[in-house]
């Protein structure tokens, strides 16, 4: 128990952090609230890095500590500072600012222990959390946008919630136990352990914005704050994927997963490019490429247990992934939603437009960049798992992904008509500069970060 | 160990700083060459006391490029010193008015750093790189004055004639790492092997010391600075080859030694002919230079290379000197021709003292060293197997070097004194006088030296009479008898440089042209077949491309549209009305579902 504490308290400080900063917010000290969040999540990642390397579990199973864990708190952890960051900039000053750095670290939390469940109430109790505090951030500007995103994501969410409560019942049933560790006594029940994966895939695809269950993501983006989006796409995301990865580790292959994980990848690709494709607000635009991103992810699912480079793909491409789409949400909130704010940007500011066609193309997935060194990784292992037909159709996606993402670029350079100067944005600036130079970074020093996962 | 490293590196460093500062060249090149003195000195006299100093340095795999002092190397090693140093001295006079001073210094400074590699390598890969730095270098040097088309046309046959002979030595070493598994070049070899490396060997040596039938490039070469000439001919370039079979004649097979010794007398007697028809004094030098090399070659295929070793001693000194005379000469007479150049002693008494001194060494009168170097050749050549085929060699090429070198000092001494002021006489008469003392006295260290090497002067009082009556017998044709009258029938031909049948162009350079023309022909050829191939492409290419208009254009078109028609369609299905979305969902539920169920139905 004693050990278990300690081995907790990233998790714990980013719960003190809330209670400090909700005791701060109820003062109105919006100012310290963001300070006391700010010095949580860092504090928490600091507690993280020494546990690198361990491989153990706490509570008897329920939370597992773990390589997808922790590289989940390293990754998901500066994400929030950075969306924090955002939000500081583009909510700083409104009314009840503050509780928007409790929600996000709550979400956080959520989406923590979500990479590391280890027990199926905890996986519903992750995705209930994670999906209250982000109907509350989604609904924050309280305009008729907002609110109508917001009630909509709710109901989505409850009735997905439902079904993968009602599913999970069946693997109760089957083994007797809550465990995800005693998933193996399903292997000679088929129909239990397809009832129960088929509802982990609603629940956790919901929460993950996977097609055919991310009808709610572009809608509530759009509503949301831009920083809220930005977050909402990042960090939720990656925890309900981690989880995914964390439930099938210990699923029978007779469930038929990697079948049934497959489709959703290409499902989500497919229809997250073509549905961009054709997009002129950028954030649902992004909105539409995160669905796409998220099919990508699952390239390296299917292949867990089959290839031993599934984890690194995933966990590089999670880091990839957050300082990419962060650094190109930070770029838009500066620049504006529609695609004709564009224009011309590249030529005004120089440095802005040489980030945005930096992250633009790490998404697309371009040597020598973050996003290359996460598709090949993801590649390679889905190949390694005799899913070759799989990597085809995401490399074909990939080729349909320049033609989403060059038309962002392309307006970028075009000439000028209108001469509007944007305001500087301090915060917003430290974030792209960062995420830059974690996309650059992690393309270019992929060989030494190889190392020390897994 | 560092004055070993010194050697090399004091020359390449002067090299480097010359062509950076581009100033004070020539002082920049002595004092290079000083501090390289120096070490070789100091190499050469730990080399008497034992001290064997080695440099192991990686190089290819299994291969370690060596770097020794033995006690060959090292004397080797201090005469290049000595000889580069004073014939640099005597080119800061020779080249004071060159613009070019810095290019010419800079690539002496290398010629020296590469020749110094040459002797002081240890294993053939080294050895190799020194051989082409060295044909390189002289190559520059030959062609120094670009301008003029003799030089670059005598650079560029040097290079090329001496790179077809360097084919021999790379087939050899080939063959030798491949048969021993190392490049070292105290490695011996047996069996047939062993016949075909001495004679590829033989073939580089032949190249690179101009040996009869590839001797026609050395005379040429004279196009080059007058120092450049001398340096050539005595301790650098030419003397490669003989060293490069002084180095190897342990390793050298019993057979190839009669086939060395051959070679070598064939090229003592038609060079020292063609010496005595030649009109220009400059040339006359480079063919006595082809000529002693030979006898160098018949002290080898003797089986006597100390022999050889110590006549390359004598030789290096007694040419320098007679080149850095008729340097002076040059620049007093504008030219180097015999007709131009008579009475042009009595211009300069003291330059004329020593090449005359000079000359008399190289014929081979006591006590001057080229009397004691002959007498072991010839020596050697009595000592021989083949004595009956060697020793008319090595007499033959006595008496002829005798008869060429009185003809020459006759005509500079007699005709009339035309006294010119000369530019940087000191300089030239200061390198000069102290090769003229080396060139005279280094007969008497012959036995220490011999001493050093562990080995013993072959003795034969018969030898020395008939040396000693060869030698005089020559001197006194030489001066007695007009060149014409000597040579009689054949005088014409020696002048051609005994091309024989045609010589070097007919046998070599009209082949190559025919084969090139016939190349050239079939390569026209070739050259329309490739065109038409084209051609074909192309209008290949046209018929693609109109079926690429007309169809697959048409495809692709079709195909982005429809894609951009389905993402329509993608963005319709979001409608934002939350109950359809959720019934897509289920929908979506549905489908995953029945995948599911006939997976496992179907496994």
């Amino acid at each position: 128990m004693k050990t278990d504490l300690i081995l907790l308290m990233p998790e714990i400080t980013v719960a003190i952090g809330v209670v400090f900063a909700l005791i701060a917010e109820m003062f109105r000290a919006s100012r310290t609230a963001f300070w006391i969040t700010l010095t949580a999540l860092a504090v928490a990642t600091g507690l993280t890095i020494p546990m690198l390397g361990l491989d153990t579990f706490v509570f008897e199973g329920t939370y597992r500590i773990d390589t997808l864990s922790i590289w989940a708190k390293l990754i998901l952890l500066p994400a929030t500072v950075m969306s924090v960051f955002l939000a500081r900039s583009e909510l700083g000053g409104t009314d009840r600012e503050g509780a928007v750095y409790i929600l996000m670290s709550l979400v956080t939390l959520a989406a923590i222990f979500l990479s590391g469940v280890g027990d199926t109430m905890l996986l519903v109790l992750g995705v209930l959390l994670a999906g209250l505090a982000s109907f509350a951030l989604v609904a924050y500007p309280r305009n008729d946008a907002a609110t109508e995103a917001a009630m909509k994501f709710f109901v989505f969410a409850s009735v997905t919630g439902a079904i993968m409560v009602f599913g999970l019942s069946y693997w109760f049933a089957g083994t007797g136990s809550t465990l995800l560790d005693d998933l193996p006594l399903l292997g000679d029940k088929p129909i239990l352990a397809i009832l129960g994966l088929l509802s982990v895939l609603v629940g956790l695809g919901y929460k993950a914005a996977l097609a055919p269950f991310h009808f709610w993501a572009p809608d509530a983006y759009d509503g949301a704050p831009v920083s809220v989006a930005a977050y909402m796409s990042v960090v939720p995301k990656t925890g309900a994927i981690f989880a995914l990865a964390q439930v099938i580790s210990t699923l029978p292959v007779s469930s038929g997963w990697p079948m049934a994980v497959s489709i959703l990848a290409v499902l989500s690709m497919t229809y997250g490019y073509l549905a961009a494709l054709v997009q002129n607000n950028i954030v649902r635009l992004l909105a539409y490429s995160s669905i796409a991103q998220a099919g990508y992810f699952l390239l390296a699912i299917v292949a867990i247990g089959t290839s031993d480079l599934s984890l690194t793909a995933l966990v590089i491409f999670a880091a990839a992934y957050a300082a990419m789409n962060l650094g190109a949400f930070a770029v838009i909130m500066r620049v504006g939603r529609n695609l004709h704010e564009l224009i011309a940007m590249g030529r005004r500011h120089v440095m802005l437009g040489v980030a945005m066609v930096i992250f633009l193309l790490s998404l697309t997935g371009i040597p020598p960049l973050a996003g290359f060194v996460g598709k090949f990784l993801l590649f390679a292992a889905a190949i390694e798992a005799d899913f070759l037909w799989l990597t085809i159709i995401a490399i074909l996606n990939s080729v349909l992904s320049l033609a989403v993402y060059l038309r962002l670029v392309i307006p970028m350079y075009q000439k000028a008509e209108n001469k509007v100067a944007l305001t500087p944005m301090p915060w917003v600036s430290i974030t792209w500069i960062f995420a830059l130079f974690f996309t650059i970074g992690i393309g270019m020093l992929a060989q030494t970060i190889l190392g020390k996962i897994g | 160990m560092s004055a070993l490293l010194t050697v090399l590196l004091a020359p390449l460093l002067a090299a480097v700083l010359i062509l950076v500062m581009r100033r004070m060249s020539e002082w920049l090149a002595l004092f290079g060459l000083t501090i390289s003195a120096i070490a070789s000195f100091s190499m050469l006299m730990n080399a008497f006391s034992g001290i064997l100093p080695k440099i192991v340095i990686a190089g290819l795999p299994d291969m370690p490029l060596h770097i020794a002092s033995t006690p060959l190397t090292a004397l080797l090693s201090a005469m290049v010193a000595i000889v580069s140093f004073f014939v640099v001295l005597y080119a800061a006079g020779y080249m004071k008015t060159d613009p070019q001073k810095p290019r010419f210094f800079a690539t002496m400074m290398l010629f020296v750093a590469a020749m110094q590699m040459l002797v002081l390598a240890g294993d053939w890969i080294l050895l190799l790189a020194a051989w082409e730095i060295i044909g390189l270098s002289s190559y520059l040097l030959i062609g120094f004055w670009y301008q003029k088309p003799e030089a670059k046309s005598a650079a560029t046959r040097a290079f090329l004639i001496t790179r077809s002979a360097d084919l021999g030595l790379y087939i050899a070493i080939f063959i030798l790492i491949a048969n021993t598994g190392s490049s070292n070049i105290a490695q011996t070899l047996d069996g047939p092997t062993s016949m075909l490396v001495g004679i590829l060997l033989l073939i580089a040596a032949m190249g690179k010391s101009a040996q009869t039938p590839m001797h026609d490039w050395l005379q040429r070469a004279m196009a080059g600075p007058t120092p450049v000439s001398a340096l050539l001919h005595s301790a650098t370039l030419v003397a490669a080859g003989a060293i490069l079979l002084i180095k190897t004649a342990p390793i050298l097979p019993e057979e190839s030694l009669l086939i060395i010794g051959v070679i070598g007398g064939i090229t003592t007697i038609v060079t020292g002919l063609i010496a005595l028809g030649e009109t220009d004094l400059k040339r006359m030098l480079a063919a006595s230079t082809s000529s002693q090399y030979g006898l160098m070659l018949i002290a080898i295929g003797a089986g006597v290379p100390l022999a050889a070793l110590l006549h390359l001693l004598a030789h290096a000194f007694m040419k320098s000197s007679l080149f850095l005379g008729a340097g002076v000469f040059q620049h007093s007479r504008k030219s180097t021709l015999f007709n131009k150049l008579r009475g042009a002693g009595r211009d300069h008494p003291k330059i004329f003292i020593g090449f005359a001194l000079a000359a008399l060494a190289l014929a081979g009168i006591p006590p001057l060293s080229g009397f004691f170097s002959k007498d072991t050749i010839i020596a050697a050549s009595f000592s021989s197997s083949n004595a009956v085929l060697l020793v008319p060699f090595a007499l033959g090429g006595t008496i002829l070097t005798g008869a060429y070198m009185a003809r020459a000092i006759r005509i500079l001494l007699k005709g009339e004194r035309l006294a010119q002021p000369l530019a940087g006489l000191h300089f030239m008469g200061s390198g000069l006088s102290v090769l003229v003392i080396f060139a005279v006295g280094i007969g008497f260290m012959f036995s220490q030296i011999a001493e050093l090497l562990g080995e013993h002067l072959p003795e034969n009082p018969v030898a020395i009479a008939f040396g000693l009556a060869a030698a005089f017998s020559g001197l006194a044709l030489g001066w007695l008898v007009p060149a014409r009258r000597l040579l009689g029938q054949i005088l014409p031909w020696a002048q051609n440089g005994f091309s024989i049948a045609g010589g070097f162009d007919a046998w070599f350079v009209q082949p190559a042209v025919f084969i090139a023309r016939q190349c050239d022909r079939f390569e026209q050829i070739l050259y329309q077949a490739i065109l038409s191939i084209g051609q074909a492409g192309l209008y290949l290419g046209r018929a693609a491309r109109f079926g690429d208009e007309r169809a697959i254009d048409k495809a692709i078109f079709a195909f982005v549209r429809n894609t951009i028609w389905m993402g329509g369609r993608a963005r319709s299905l979001q409608s934002g009305l939350i109950h359809k979305e959720m019934a897509l969902a289920v929908i979506g539920i549905a489908l995953i579902l029945a995948a599911l169920f006939v997976y496992i139905f179907t496994n």
